[in-house]
């Protein structure tokens, strides 16, 4: 691994971690905890992707402890974004929000059994209040925890993707250039 | 505590909440939970770099029980919202477990000791750099969102209305912050050439942290307790 991406890691572990902040200033009730990951993937490729993912979970860990389980998710998020990256799917908002819609359904199917089993579908306040929702529904036990990860996921990886192309499109071609994949997720390579 | 080697500390924080989940409930969670909360009113610890629990009006020496407690709070009570009592009371415990296990963990453990210990056990420096870089860049890059997000509203950004609104005013935060994080990447890339650091060259530690033969024989034991427990659970 080149220097340039080793210190691509830690930037956007970092960008993870502060764009979870910076959602709070807009009152949206999104996470955009694998912005980074998503970039660092569409950017870099998977190596970079999946060890950035790892770091976020593991310095988030040390702020809320429940995240580092949830790192298997971070794993699966960059080896999707790394297909979407391959296909050019960053394109476009049009190519890009109907993957990142996709990926919502993917990190709930996953995440779901890590909070049943783990957690008892309480890894957050607002999961745990849509959990609840889904079991005033009359759903059953881990369909009720699925119903709680899928309305939390579902717009928020839409949003990052959109997010990850904005980024890449705003990126002056001369920095875009230094990373391997950057052009080919944009479809311009 | 503070003084115990970094690999220890992290050996008693992963091993806690291992136990809990493998041993029996509640009884097994309630140890751990307890060992785990005497663990936080151990001399030394401190608020630690998230800074959780650090007020005023609390003893010193019960900051760090003071930010698990609160940190565990809300699980309980969404536990209870979702499940019956002796569910509530068995998850609890060992969420309780593991939030304090971590709280102490980063009230005990020193980032820059972490890395002069991986370096000296072999780690590789680059390794080591991911997480301490990591460390120091998540403080720096949020007082640069608040300082966008400032500047932002000086020049009429509005984070009310509609989700459109509200999702273009996010847009407007979240692409500056990036950028300039990207941008900062070659700045970091030469550094990091300036000072050596290459894939396979091993380092020299100024300081490695001491390692008594007692504690690495301790943290085997811990080691060799989780999956010893695992195995006269499933038997």
């Amino acid at each position: 691994m080149s220097i340039r991406l080793l210190a691509l890691i830690p930037v956007a572990a970092a960008i993870s971690l502060a764009l979870s902040a910076a959602v709070d200033a807009v009152a949206l009730p999104l996470f955009l905890d694998t912005t980074g990951t998503i970039l660092a993937t569409a950017l870099a490729g998977p190596a970079v992707g999946i060890a950035t993912g790892v770091v976020t979970s593991a310095v988030n860990t040390l702020r809320n402890p429940t995240f580092w389980p949830f790192v298997v998710v971070q794993v699966i998020v960059a080896l999707y974004a790394w297909g979407a990256a391959r296909a050019g799917l960053f394109r476009s908002f049009r190519t890009a929000v109907p993957v990142g819609l996709a990926l919502g359904v993917i990190a709930a199917v996953t995440s779901t059994p890590i909070s049943y089993l783990v957690f008892g579908c309480t890894t957050t306040g607002g999961i745990a209040l849509t959990t609840a929702l889904g079991k005033a529904l009359g759903l059953p036990p881990l369909g009720a925890c699925f119903f709680g990860s899928f309305v939390s996921d579902f717009g928020d990886k839409a949003v990052t993707f959109a997010l990850v192309t904005s980024v890449l499109h705003a990126l002056p071609r001369r920095t875009a250039a230094r990373f391997p994949w950057a052009l080919r997720a944009i479809g311009v390579a | 505590m503070t003084r115990l080697h970094p690999f220890t500390l992290l050996t008693i924080a992963g091993a806690l909440p291992a136990l809990a989940w493998v041993l029996p409930a509640p009884a097994g969670a309630a140890a751990t939970a307890a060992v785990a909360l005497v663990l936080t009113l151990t001399p030394g610890a401190s608020p630690g770099l998230t800074g959780i629990g650090s007020s005023p009006g609390w003893r010193p020496g019960l900051v760090v029980l003071r930010a698990a407690l609160l940190t565990a709070a809300p699980f309980w009570v969404f536990l209870l919202l979702l499940h019956d009592v002796p569910t509530t009371i068995a998850i609890g415990l060992r969420i309780t477990t593991m939030v304090a296990s971590f709280v102490w963990l980063v009230a005990a453990l020193e980032p820059a000791r972490l890395v002069e210990a991986m370096v000296a056990a072999g780690w590789s420096a680059s390794v080591a750099y991911l997480f301490a870089a990591t460390l120091t860049a998540v403080p720096m890059l949020k007082a640069r969102a608040q300082r966008i997000a400032e500047a932002q509203r000086c020049r009429g950004l509005s984070p009310r209305g509609g989700i459109a609104s509200r999702l273009r005013a996010l847009r407007a935060l979240a692409l500056p912050l990036v950028l300039s994080a990207l941008h900062e990447v070659d700045e970091r890339a030469l550094a990091l050439e300036t000072r050596g650091l290459r894939p396979g060259i091993r380092r020299t530690t100024l300081a490695p942290p001491h390692d008594p033969v007692v504690e690495r024989a301790a943290r085997w034991v811990l080691l060799l307790a989780c999956p010893a427990a695992l195995v006269w659970r499933l038997l």
